[in-house]
Parts: structure tokens; C-alpha cells; sequence
């Protein structure tokens, strides 16, 4: 009785001393802090991992399951080795079995190899492979004008991995910048017409098969209202104009458009065109536009909702006819290079929750739904990140009529489960 | 207690200029006053970089660690820091780009060549708001009401003479609806401090320590950073390698942000 006396008067002394008592828990987190270690990282010029993957996709036709397995090695180097010099070099090999193409099981991806000259604070010139990207829209980028061929090898249908995943285009670059914004002129030749997917070939038809100039400018207007225009031109095909708008209509909301315009040609007569297949000249003004909004909770789950329209596509009526047309598959098969959809409306809805439930675990969510025939894509991923590795679960599934954006491709679904190891 | 009222400090303030005494009008005498000196401890009033190392905690086991390179300026209109942060470490994350621009946000990422527009809400790490993360002046974002004096314990729990600043956010730039803060009285040191949201929820406690000096004047090196909800979760921030060094215009607009290479 007389030691719960004393520290009952302990304990009040010690709480009517000065107001500045530290209460418990924040005297045992600075504890904790006293006894950390930390290790300050430099800067490093490499990011290098190493990927391998198991899954399998069920097969439309037989219902089947078919295994694969992928191995890939990925490197990235950035490095200022002089004042005002930086040379870049980025590069993938994906080994796949069972192969993606008929050519062999290895597909080496140079994405970027090039050199920069900033001569001045304000003037850089770049010269190589430089994967060229433009776009504020999540799904789907109208004003991305170096998509067409890129990717030699899918990963995942993730557009964080198709932008990632791709070879640059061979160009020469001059940025000049001011307080003001922004003026870039870039000129992409012509270097290669044979297309080639062996192995380690630099493929340089996929990327730099036609001439090709964009004029960007970004004006600061404000420190809230950033536009950027944009003007390509390529070979025999008429001057091209994009626009891409961002703003903040709350803490927790973004707006954004992304818009491209000129006269064109149908992509189904560019598909015939290029195929040799005779096509009436359609050429007209037409428009893609990708627009949406991305909400972010508290709790670290951001939702974006994206209207897609993609002018050249096709309308709901020819699109219903063209299944049984032999035309079909020469278009399905030009869309996929060139990364368009073959109608002209879609709904893109995207979802990621960061730590969700437990830390380092990343949960993220994606529906692409084609307005013209009710087709979709859904895709599941789960990931788990360490400090040198992560671990991930996808699944996709493809559903819809059979001759319908996604319902004509050869899975159902597919699943993988895949590690990563940075070293 | 003694609290500082308008009244008070008008009073002082005569009594300063009756007694004429030299150098009064350099010592910070209002709420808000005190603030701005105690912003000052905490940043440079020039172009810096630093890094920042964050290690973060749950019931007493390591859950993140991140080392960010920070590069701040402070806007001459505003008064607000502007700043570039890049990724270090994590490898998984290492060269990624966010430019802070008042409520101007960008990500960018090397890897995928996209440049993406945040919102505020849209948290760079765990616990650390981007507030916390990336220099700001209290001063221009908050109306520091009342300065009260109390003995309070610090982060390496001495006891310290400091005013109670207490302040509401001014602006919508404001991450916190209003902080209680405790500045040490005569050298100004940022001590400790309470954020609230306004429904008077605690939502976190910071506590500035290991002062030294750093860039002239004794700086702290240390931010542990507790959790209003759960103080089992901590966040360590650690400052090093603080430098003075140009930050030009030219680098904080998001077409820069893929040509940022700062070594």
C-alpha cells in the first residue's frame, strides 16, 4: 500500500511538473528514434533488374490452359560524364516461352540510346533513340505520336508497362527554355523500311520508317495553368495539331485533356494502304480526344475515370459488319502496331490503392470497356515491394462478343505471378 | 503564462521605442513574427539542396526507408519555397522526379517518359505529408493567433523556455487546418509541434532536434514525426549534405523535369 502511495505521488509530481511533460508514447517514439541508424544513399547512374515470370492464359478456342514463362533483364544508365554532356543508354531483353513472335524466344528492346549537349543553362540538344512521349491522359494518349511500332515486346496490357516497355525513335532534338515555358523542335528521319523482329536487332523500321517533325511549345501562363501545343508533321500525312490541358479542381482532383486533330485517313484505309489492299481516299478532318479526372482519397487510393474517342476509328455500324469481312483481320493487325482502338468510343476507368491494408502492398485495377460493341478488358494486379525486390499477381481477363474489340482475342484470361530483384 | 495580444504587443512596442532601445525593431515580437524567425531557423533564405533520409516505423519494427535529394528556392512573389525532389533510394524508385510548385504538382518518371499532374492529396510517402517532406514557410500559410510562454520538454527531453505559438491556416495551400507550435524563446528553434484537421482531431506531432550548425546559424537535423492516431507509427526525417547552391527558374517547370540530372 505504501509503494502504490509513493508512486501515486510520484506520478503526480511528475504531472504537475512543467506542462512540457512529454507524454508517454512521444517519449518512447524519440527512444526509438535515438536509435536509428541511417545510411545515406548517393545518387547512382544504373537502375538494373532482373524479372521472371509464371502464368499461363486460357485459351478462347479450346479452353485450354497454356503455360509460359518469361525471364528479362532490364537496364538503365544516366550518367553526366562531362559538364553539360549526359548520355543515356536503357535496354530489356524479355526471353519468353513460349515465344512471342516466330523469330525466336529473345526480344531485345533498345528503348533509348543517346547523347545531350547543354551548351547553355537555358539550349539542350539531344541526339539517338530517344523514346519520345508526350500525353497527359492514363489510358490513352492521342498526342503520343511516337507510339506507332514501339512496343517489340508485351509485358503486361498495364499502361504504365506499355509506355515504359517500348523502343524510342532515332532523332535529333533542340529544347530552348525560358522563364516562360518551353519551345522543342525534333526531326525524326527516315533510316529503315525492313521491319526486322530477330533477336537483337536495333529494328530501326519500327521507329524511324518515315520522316517526321514536332514543333512542342509550353507556355507558363501560370504556376496552375501549364498547356502544351503541339504540331507534327510525317510523310504524306497531312500537319497534325495536339493539345494537352491540365488543372486541379480540388486537393484531392485533377482534370485533364488530351486532344489531336488534322485531316487524316480512316485507320482502316491506312491499314489497306499499307497492306496493298485498294482503299477510296477518305482523307477528312478528324479528332481523338482522351479526357478524365483522377481522384485521390485520403487514405492513398487514386481513381481515374477516362473518356476515350478516337475519330479515325470505326463506327458502330461498319465495326458490326467488318467481323465477316476479309478485311478484319488485316485491320486487327495494324491496330495492335499502332496502338489504337478499332472503334471510336471507349471508357477507361482506373484504380490503385497504395498500401492498401498492409505496407508495401499496392493494389491496382483497370477496365477498358469499347462503347461500340460492349467488349472489355480487366486486369488485376497485386504487389508486394521490398526495399530490393517485389513480388506481383496479374490477372486479365478479355470478355465479349467474337468479333469484338476483346472478345476476339485468343485468351480469356491470364494469370502470372512474377518477382523482381533490383540490384 | 503570458500571452501575446495585440494589445500587448502594441504595448510593447511603445515601450520598446519610450525606452529606444537599439535593435527592437530586428526582434520578433508578434505571433506571427515569431513564426517567420522560427521558419527562418528551420530554412535557408537562399537556393539550397539537401538530402533527406526517411525511415519510417510501426510498432517499433522499420516499414520504409527513402533518401530523397531536395533542391529549394523560395518564390520572391509568394514567399514559398519552391522545390524539385528526386528519388534516391529506393532502387525501385530511384531518378523519379516531383516538382512543387505551390499547388502545382508534377511526377515524373524516367522510365516511362511520363510527366503526370498530382493533386495536394496525393502523398509522396507513408506518414510524411508533402508538407513535411518539402520545405515550407509556415509564415506565409498560417496566422499565427496567440504566443503564449511555457516550459516544455524537447526531442532530447530538456526542458526549454518557449512561446506556444498557436496558428490557423490562411491559405489554401495550407496542408493542416491549424498547429500548435512551440518555438524556444530567444534563439527562435522550432521545438515541437501538434497538427490538427479542423475538427480538432491531432493528426500528427513533430519534434525539431540534434541542432547544429548548419549554413551559419545552428539548424535542426532531425524531424521525428508521430502519428496523432496511432503513435506506434514514426517517422524519422534526417537532413544532410545541406548546401547552398543554384536552384534556377529554368529547372522548375515541368518541362525541365526530364532533363534534370543536378550532379
Amino acid at each position: 500500500m505504501k509503494r502504490f502511495i509513493l508512486a501515486a505521488i510520484l506520478s503526480g509530481l511528475t504531472a504537475a511538473g512543467p506542462s512540457s511533460a512529454q507524454e508517454d508514447p512521444d517519449l518512447e517514439a524519440l527512444q526509438l528514434a535515438d536509435r536509428i541508424e541511417t545510411k545515406t544513399e548517393a545518387p547512382g547512374n544504373w537502375r538494373i533488374f532482373g524479372e521472371a515470370s509464371l502464368g499461363g492464359a486460357v485459351l478462347r478456342s479450346t479452353d485450354g490452359f497454356q503455360p509460359d514463362q518469361r525471364l528479362s533483364f532490364d537496364a538503365r544508365y544516366d550518367n553526366t560524364f562531362a559538364a553539360g554532356w549526359r548520355a543515356v543508354l536503357s535496354d530489356r531483353l524479355d526471353a519468353d516461352n513460349p515465344a512471342q513472335t516466330p523469330f525466336g524466344h529473345d526480344i531485345n528492346t533498345i528503348r533509348e540510346a543517346y547523347l545531350s549537349w547543354q551548351p547553355g543553362a537555358d539550349l539542350l540538344f539531344d541526339l539517338g533513340r530517344i523514346n519520345e512521349r508526350n500525353g497527359v491522359a492514363l489510358g490513352y494518349n492521342p498526342t503520343d505520336y511516337f507510339k506507332a511500332s514501339a512496343v517489340r515486346s508485351y509485358v503486361s496490357v498495364d499502361p504504365n508497362s506499355l509506355k515504359e516497355n517500348r523502343q524510342g525513335s532515332v532523332m535529333f532534338k533542340a529544347q530552348k527554355l525560358s522563364d516562360y515555358g518551353s519551345a522543342t523542335l525534333l526531326y525524326s528521319p527516315k533510316l529503315s523500311n525492313s521491319v526486322s523482329y530477330g533477336d537483337f536487332n536495333p529494328d530501326l523500321a519500327a521507329t524511324n520508317n518515315t520522316d517526321r517533325w514536332l514543333l512542342t511549345i509550353s507556355p507558363k501562363l501560370s504556376d496552375e495553368f501549364n498547356p502544351k501545343l503541339l504540331v507534327v508533321k510525317a510523310e504524306q500525312v497531312p500537319v497534325q495539331f495536339g493539345l494537352n490541358l491540365t488543372s486541379l479542381i480540388s486537393d484531392a482532383a485533377v482534370v485533364y485533356l488530351e486532344w489531336s486533330g488534322g485531316r487524316n485517313e480512316s485507320q482502316l484505309t491506312q491499314a489497306q494502304q499499307l497492306q496493298g489492299v485498294p482503299a477510296p481516299n477518305d482523307t477528312a478532318f478528324r479528332q481523338r480526344v482522351s479526357s478524365g479526372v483522377t481522384y485521390t482519397t485520403d487514405n492513398k487510393i487514386s481513381l481515374t475515370v477516362e473518356y476515350q474517342y478516337n475519330g479515325a476509328g470505326m463506327d458502330q455500324q461498319h465495326w458490326d459488319h467488318l467481323g465477316t469481312s476479309p478485311l478484319y483481320g488485316l485491320y486487327r493487325y495494324w491496330l495492335q502496331s499502332i496502338q489504337e482502338s478499332p472503334t471510336r468510343r471507349s471508357v477507361f476507368l482506373y484504380g490503385s490503392w497504395q498500401d492498401a491494408m498492409i505496407n508495401h502492398l499496392d493494389l491496382s485495377a483497370m477496365e477498358k470497356m469499347n462503347l461500340s460493341d460492349s467488349s472489355r478488358l480487366s486486369w488485376l494486379e497485386a504487389r508486394y515491394h521490398l526495399s530490393h525486390s517485389e513480388y506481383a499477381l496479374q490477372w486479365q481477363l478479355d470478355s465479349g462478343s467474337r468479333f469484338s474489340e476483346f472478345g476476339a482475342v485468343r485468351q480469356t484470361q491470364t494469370w502470372a505471378l512474377l518477382g523482381r530483384v533490383y540490384f | 503564462m503570458r500571452i501575446l495580444n495585440p494589445t500587448l504587443i502594441c504595448l510593447s512596442l511603445l515601450c520598446a521605442l519610450a525606452s529606444g532601445a537599439a535593435g527592437a525593431a530586428s526582434t520578433p515580437v508578434t505571433p506571427q513574427e515569431i513564426l517567420a524567425a522560427s521558419d527562418a531557423v528551420r530554412n535557408p533564405d537562399f537556393p539550397f539542396g539537401m538530402t533527406n533520409t526517411l525511415v519510417e516505423y510501426k510498432n517499433g519494427q522499420q516499414t520504409d526507408t527513402s533518401t530523397l535529394g531536395i533542391y529549394s528556392k523560395a518564390d520572391p512573389a509568394s514567399g514559398q519555397f519552391r522545390s524539385l525532389i528526386r528519388y534516391i533510394a529506393p532502387a525501385r524508385d530511384a531518378s523519379k522526379l516531383i516538382l512543387f510548385s505551390g499547388k502545382d504538382l508534377w511526377f515524373y518518371d524516367p522510365s516511362s517518359k511520363a510527366s503526370i499532374r498530382m493533386s495536394p492529396q496525393q502523398r509522396l510517402l507513408g506518414q510524411a505529408s508533402n508538407g513535411d517532406v518539402v520545405t515550407v514557410n509556415l509564415a506565409k500559410d498560417y496566422k499565427a493567433v496567440t504566443a503564449s510562454e511555457e516550459d516544455t520538454q524537447d526531442g532530447e527531453k530538456k526542458t526549454r523556455h518557449c512561446y506556444k505559438v498557436a496558428m490557423q491556416a490562411a491559405t489554401p495551400d495550407a496542408t493542416y487546418h491549424h498547429i500548435d507550435m512551440w518555438i524556444e524563446v530567444g534563439n527562435y528553434h522550432p521545438v515541437k509541434a501538434r497538427f490538427y484537421a479542423d475538427s480538432d482531431k491531432l493528426l500528427k506531432s513533430a519534434y525539431y532536434r540534434k541542432y547544429e550548425k548548419q549554413l551559419g546559424i545552428e539548424r535542426p537535423t532531425e524531424t521525428v514525426i508521430i502519428d496523432g492516431l496511432d503513435p506506434k507509427w514514426v517517422t524519422v526525417m534526417r537532413y544532410s549534405e545541406l548546401v547552398k547552391r543554384d536552384v534556377p527558374d529554368l529547372w522548375l517547370q515541368r518541362e525541365y523535369l526530364p532533363r534534370f540530372k543536378p550532379e
